[in-house]
């Protein structure tokens, strides 16, 4: 039997397979292969029908004006050049997503990063500080967005809170400058994720680096900056990675929070792609436009997925790059 | 995306026996010293942490007249239990159909993953055939295309099918498992020896039974794991909903909520403290879910980088 322990997933032993051509398999391998391909065949079923199938009709659709009750009419690359030259709030939902990704996810490493360093330290009651702030990770995404649409109320405690210090607090939902704030203060609090995460990586440091660094005189901010960031800096390109991905995606919470569910938001402030591809095809039945604005957001995703991994090389330190 | 990050969670996780700062013995070295300031931050952190759920109790045990004029304190000062049970009565809405709707698109999504997702890995992790590192790599390959790409054409396939307005949408695709899935349970039984199954091969056990009767009975730790992913997904799973579900009496509780916000007129706020008790019914299952399955959730965090428990 194969023992393929720790096998690189990725690496498939592409050379042994060249190197070695089976004139014929025996009848117990025919036997054995046969059986592979009977009991994958629930994902592959799951692949042709409900991902390959459906990606090769999304291409064409995105091809076609499309409402699903009339036949589709054929308009070529029309779709994809509305949305890029003529459709404004194509581009105000871009630069919605763009903004909301650009400030949540650094926002949220930063937090993460900053929490999970004061929790490595030898903390009396790390388990409870841990808690507290792993807890809101836990809730269900539409009971916190309906908590925050109430906290965020114009007349709401938070609000409130602000009134104790003698602040105005702004509309926050109901206000086209704050709507964007109102959702990236809402994705923090999920920042606990990201910092157990990076507390365990933080765990697994040797700590004879800190003995010789202490040694050498360094301080608490030069040994976090020399020894703690590079060990975690893959914990914080993983968490990147995902975050981004996450982000562009944002659906629920805005769904929820936009007011009278207006689902742009006041003046388009907080459209984001994925919303605008859900009214686009799911309000409005503009099939084809929806499933080419789906392209063009699998494109940002892509773009933004390939660069985060050529710059890693600068940035991220793998200890065991031996492979 | 997973493979990845896969190498720093195991070198954490391998290290595990010389944690940096251990409890007992050692000399504290400055960096791992607490200071009041690390107290105070952490305290205040917390406390934020914590304000959304005081809210939510405190609101959920508002009377209807603190609700409907948006009168809310911080901390609980009434204590309307009865909206627990009014919830289910007072809204006008099927709130304890909601709740089942939920526990059976969870339920019958997690048993689909498991089967599923079993098979395939064990297939994947054991069995030899030409062409399947293309499909392995076929399956890595699609953990990168979002869910947005499919979701046009697969409403449209389930509309053809008449399903909209049922749970299959919901339910069905769990029984084809996903790849992140068939990922996690191909490198668990990698690292399982291949001894036992190579012996109970010898005495005439066919490749489904050492599936069914030597794989599966130890595969059961990351089956949990993904159980409990999965469950966790589809009870607080929204965007599903939304698109295939518009009958109340169809609807889970993670949309109804939504819709029991939006049924009333645009003049007249919401029911808060009826929506609160909806979320915290919402909610409670998944910290439960979790304190219970920590260490499997913690056994795939190792397996695959991280899944999150979102």
């Amino acid at each position: 039997m194969t023992t393929t322990v720790d096998e690189a997933p990725g690496a498939v032993r592409p050379a042994r397979r060249a190197g070695r051509r089976r004139p014929k398999m025996s009848k117990r391998r025919k036997k054995e292969a046969f059986f592979f391909w009977l009991f994958i065949s629930p994902w592959l079923i799951g692949f042709v029908g409900f991902l390959l199938g459906p990606m090769i009709a999304s291409v064409y659709i995105s091809l076609t004006e499309w409402d699903s009750f009339t036949p589709p009419e054929w308009v070529g690359l029309d779709n994809y050049a509305k949305a890029l030259t003529e459709d404004p709030i194509f581009w105000k939902a871009l630069w919605n997503t763009f903004f909301y990704a650009a400030i949540s996810v650094p926002l949220g490493l930063v937090i993460g990063v900053w929490l999970a360093n004061l929790l490595n330290k030898r903390v009396r009651g790390r388990k409870l500080f841990r808690t507290f702030i792993y807890l809101p990770t836990l809730v269900p995404l539409v009971a916190t967005a309906m908590v925050f649409k109430m906290v965020l109320a114009p007349s709401g405690p938070f609000n409130d809170m602000l009134g104790w210090f003698g602040i105005e607090g702004p509309q926050w939902l109901l206000s086209a400058t704050w709507i964007k704030p109102a959702l990236i203060i809402l994705s923090v609090w999920g920042a606990g994720a990201a910092t157990v995460l990076l507390l365990s990586a933080m765990n697994g440091i040797p700590r004879e680096l800190y003995e010789a660094a202490e040694i050498d005189g360094a301080s608490a901010w030069r040994q976090f900056w020399a020894v703690t960031f590079p060990q975690i800096t893959p914990v914080i390109f993983f968490n990147l990675i995902m975050g981004l991905i996450g982000a562009f995606q944002i659906f629920s919470q805005v769904y929820i929070l936009a007011p009278n569910n207006n689902v742009g938001g006041p003046d388009n402030a907080s459209q984001m792609m994925v919303t605008m591809l859900f009214q686009e095809a799911f309000s409005f039945y503009h099939f084809g436009y929806a499933s080419a604005v789906a392209w063009l957001l699998f494109l940002v995703i892509m773009t933004f997925t390939v660069i985060a991994f050529r710059t890693s090389r600068k940035w991220v330190f793998y200890e065991t790059e031996v492979r | 995306m997973a493979v990845a990050a896969e190498s720093p969670e195991h070198v954490a996780g391998r290290r595990k026996g010389r944690r940096a700062e251990g409890e007992k013995g050692t000399r504290t070295l400055s960096v791992f010293k607490a200071s009041p300031a690390t107290y105070a931050v952490l305290l205040v952190v917390s406390a934020l942490f914590f304000v959304p759920f005081i809210l939510m109790i405190s609101i959920s045990l508002a009377s209807d007249q603190t609700s409907a004029q948006n009168a809310f304190t911080v901390f609980p000062t009434e204590f309307e239990w009865s909206n627990f049970t009014d919830v289910f009565t007072a809204t006008g809405l099927p709130v304890g159909r909601f709740v089942l709707n939920s526990v059976l698109i969870a339920t019958l999504s997690a048993v689909g993953q498991v089967l599923s997702s079993s098979l395939v890995g064990y297939a994947f992790a054991r069995l030899r055939a030409p062409g399947k590192g293309v499909m392995f790599m076929i399956v890595l390959a699609t953990m990168m295309i979002p869910a947005q790409i499919t979701m046009i054409p697969q409403f449209l396939l389930f509309k053809e099918l008449g399903w909209v307005n049922t749970y299959l949408p919901l339910i069905i695709p769990n029984f084809f498992t996903n790849a992140f899935n068939v990922f996690l349970v191909r490198q668990f039984v990698s690292r399982i020896s291949g001894e036992l199954d190579e012996a109970a091969q010898m005495d005439g056990l066919g490749y489904f039974g050492v599936y069914r009767k030597i794989i599966l009975p130890m595969m059961w730790p990351i089956l949990t794991a993904i159980a409990i992913f999965t469950l966790t997904h589809a009870w607080g799973d929204f965007m599903g909903p939304l698109i295939y579900l518009n009958s109340e009496e169809s609807m889970p509780l993670a949309l109804g909520l939504q819709y029991m916000t939006s049924t009333s007129n645009a003049m007249q706020l919401p029911p808060w403290n009826l929506v609160m008790v909806g979320s915290i019914i919402l909610t409670l299952p998944m910290i439960a879910i979790y304190y219970l399955g920590q260490k499997y959730l913690y056994e795939m965090n190792l397996q695959g980088g991280s899944a999150g428990v979102k």
